[in-house]
């Protein structure tokens, strides 16, 4: 009797500890839910053009720095919307590509691991990584070689350029958990975050960062509105 | 014994100053040398020395410990950096000490934990790639080589360094694998070449390697300052060394902190690291040889005006370095142009200069506020006498002038008299020609002038004579201008005697009258003999 009493109770135990252990794990499709992400930014657009002096039928002859994307109803373009604290979800692979003479998209998001980086141009670029938590990497990327792999393993918001084009600068977000970019209408869909209350972060190349808290329900979409200030 | 040891190092601190004096700084020339010094005395003396001096002592004891598995010492390697490194590193390591401001490149910020030439895939260093570059310096930057320091010290030194950049530099360097070693050949050179292209090299060293690519002005490193791609022609100004593995090295791993990415994974085949190595060594000659003596060959028929004409492949070249101006105001601390190779020719009626040099970018006209236009000078005395007294080498002074034979990119070659840098005047009626050509990076001009002339500011040139001669260049992309320059002390220029035929004649003349007079001596002993 007491046998089977110490027997079931290992059991019950177990069983409560697997699912204390999945209750940690974030919530997959089923169990999560959409937050829409609306980014306002009041002040100006920052675009910087650049005469090109080579490369020209690649590149074209006037380059376009995009530093603050404003769309329509002021909202903010390239502003990475994401869940940090809802870790471990299903992971996105990262991936970049250099045409034009620009990196497309502008921001990539991913989950820590591999990014693939492509050279669509023929020409030779240089990925040229300012990061602190992950490796700095720099390295050649001829026309001859069309794809490579890094690996990004750290949360890192990371700058990216080439310096045989000055002007390429594009970012990569390497987010432990859900994340999205916002479009030209500065809206991003983040999609399968754990029901109940989550940390929403915000983050602008150069706008800076800001975070708010949300209450999501399984099945839903839940809006959540930023307004970003000019430094 | 601690607090003895707190008081000796705060000691060493206070006097520093003086002591520091005696550091080399190739670049800071003679006159800013009291303003660094007062600038130094004024850091040491202000008030949060102590503190600094204070919380570096305890950082470098506490490094000490996890430094234990490093050959040197750190704690001894302090001494000798405070007194050696800091006035252009900083105290704290992070590249700002009191000099830094006159280099490019700057010196190297410790704290970053970023280190250009290394031997290792990653980010971390070997010790012994920063022993080296403490031992060999940094040709072609003001970092000198350190090895009038004991072997020890400089361990010491690698121990020390290495502990500004703490966290940074914790991963272990792991060394890279060069593929295997491929001799030079002219199929290597050729495939080399092939690769150049191919992974566009050119697109900041240029299609000869003379650092002119299109993207050159772009380029900046880590800590947002211009930095220019390497001359490839010259390689005794590789910061990294110029061995065959040095450069392969380079190539296979780039140069950390700047735009020179990492090609061991982005060329074609692993080995053609090597054939690109053997290509760039191709490029230009191993040392620049230079020259003391200027010597004017002789030369019977016309000179060509055409700096690509057949004579001046055949003319042997004199290269001279140039330094830059750091003597009055605007100083140059940082030269463009560091060498010009002089090839000159004369015949009975003409003498020619033919001047060659590197300059990244072609500036026929500037905006006369950060570019300008390209120029050079050839700089003599007025009148070429027997006296040793020659006018100032800065171009002349208000007491005596010099003269120039200057050439411009917009308005050619003039003769000039000029009273100081900013005192040039075209001299009215002269009759230089100037032609030049420009062609990936390299100027070559040639500038001709009648041998005698008339007029007490114009020399005449004369065979045999040691004629004083100085040089001045000016590139204007860069923003020099006036007295914004490189130059050249005064050197010695001789006009080699004419290729008369008497030496030919004279010498088989001589053998015959000899052998005549021999005959005769002979012939009137013997009739001697047989008269008596």
């Amino acid at each position: 009797m007491r046998k089977t009493f110490v027997v079931a109770s290992v059991i019950a135990l177990g069983a409560s500890a697997v699912m204390l252990a999945s209750g940690t794990r974030p919530a997959t499709a089923q169990g999560g839910g959409t937050v829409e992400v609306e980014v306002k930014y009041n002040g100006a657009p920052v675009v910087e053009k650049i005469k090109v002096n080579k490369d020209t039928e690649k590149c074209g002859t006037e380059a376009t720095v995009e530093k603050v994307v404003v769309g329509g109803n002021k909202g903010l373009a390239h502003a990475v919307a994401s869940v940090p604290g809802a870790k471990g979800g299903k992971a996105v692979k990262g991936v970049i590509d250099q045409k034009g003479c620009k990196f497309i998209p502008h921001v990539a998001v991913m989950s820590p691991g591999e990014i693939e980086i492509k050279n669509s141009d023929d020409i030779l670029h240089n990925i040229h990584t300012y990061s602190t938590a992950n490796p700095a990497i720099n390295k050649a990327q001829p026309k001859f070689k069309k794809t490579m792999t890094e690996k990004f393993d750290k949360p890192e918001m990371i700058k990216v350029t080439c310096d045989v084009h000055s002007w390429m600068l594009g970012w990569v977000a390497v987010t432990p958990g859900p994340a999205a970019v916002t479009d030209n209408n500065g809206v991003a869909k983040i999609e399968n975050v754990p029901a109940g209350k989550q940390k929403v972060e915000v983050w602008h190349e150069t706008l800076g960062k800001q975070e708010k808290e949300v209450d999501v329900k399984a099945g839903q979409t839940t809006k959540v509105s930023f307004e970003m200030k000019g430094k | 014994m601690w607090r003895a040891t707190i008081t000796a190092h705060l000691l060493r601190c206070l006097v520093g100053p003086s002591l520091r004096r005696g550091r080399p700084t190739p670049q800071s020339g003679t006159s800013s040398a009291p303003r660094i010094c007062t600038v130094l005395v004024a850091l040491v003396r202000a008030l949060p020395v102590p503190l600094v001096v204070c919380v570096s002592f305890a950082a470098s004891l506490s490094l000490a410990a996890p430094l234990a598995h490093a050959q040197g010492d750190a704690n001894a390697g302090k001494a000798v950096y405070d007194l050696k490194c800091a006035g252009c590193h900083g105290v704290k390591g992070d590249g700002k000490g009191p000099a830094a401001e006159l280099l490019l490149p700057r010196p190297r910020d410790f704290t970053s934990g970023i280190y250009k030439i290394r031997t290792t895939v990653n980010k971390t260093p070997t010790d012994q790639d920063i022993f080296r570059i403490i031992t060999d310096g940094m040709p072609g930057t003001s970092m000198p080589p350190w090895n009038v320091l004991p072997e020890r010290e400089r361990w010491n030194l690698v121990a020390y360094i290495k502990g500004f950049a703490g966290e940074k530099l914790k991963e272990a360097a792991k060394k890279v694998e060069l593929p295997k070693e491929v001799g030079s050949s002219e199929a290597s050179i050729k495939r080399g070449k092939e690769m150049y292209e191919a992974i566009e090299c050119h697109k900041c060293h240029g299609n000869d390697g003379r650092a002119d690519g299109p993207s050159r002005g772009e380029l900046k490193d880590e800590w947002g300052q211009p930095v220019p791609p390497a001359n490839l022609a010259k390689r005794w100004t590789f910061r990294g060394g110029q061995s065959r593995t040095d450069i392969a090295t380079r190539i296979a791993n780039g140069v950390l902190g700047t735009p020179m990415p990492a090609f061991l994974d982005a060329v074609e085949k692993p080995e053609d690291v090597w054939h690109l190595t053997n290509f760039i060594m191709s490029l230009g000659p191993d040392s620049p040889r230079y020259a003391t003596l200027l010597t004017v060959t002789a030369v019977k028929d016309a000179i060509p005006d055409d700096p690509n004409a057949e004579l001046w492949k055949k003319v042997d070249p004199s290269n001279i370095p140039l330094m830059g101006q750091v003597i009055i105001d605007p100083r140059n601390f940082n030269p463009s142009i560091d060498l010009v190779s002089v090839r000159a020719a004369y015949n009975d009626k003409e003498i020619a200069f033919h001047l060659t040099w590197d300059d990244p970018s072609n500036s026929t006209k500037g905006d006369g506020k950060a570019t300008f236009v390209d120029a050079i000078s050839l700089q003599f005395p007025p009148q070429i006498t027997d006296s040793t007294e020659r006018p100032y080498f800065l171009m002349g002074d208000s007491s005596e002038a010099v003269y120039l034979l200057r050439w411009e990119a917009d308005k050619g070659a003039l003769e000039a008299s000029a009273n100081g840098p900013t005192k040039v005047a075209a001299i009215k009626g002269g009759e230089v020609t100037g032609k030049a050509v420009y062609a990936n990076g390299q100027y070559r001009l040639v500038m001709k002038r009648a041998l005698a002339v008339q007029g007490a500011e114009r020399p005449t040139f004369r065979p045999a004579v040691f004629t004083p001669v100085a040089i001045q260049a000016w590139d204007g992309g860069a923003g020099e201008a006036g007295p914004r320059m490189s130059l050249t002390s005064w050197y010695y220029l001789r006009l080699e005697e004419p290729q008369s035929n008497r030496k030919f004649v004279i010498p088989p003349v001589v053998a015959l009258l000899t052998l005549a007079a021999m005959v005769l001596i002979v012939r009137a002993a013997r009739s001697r003999a047989t008269n008596t």
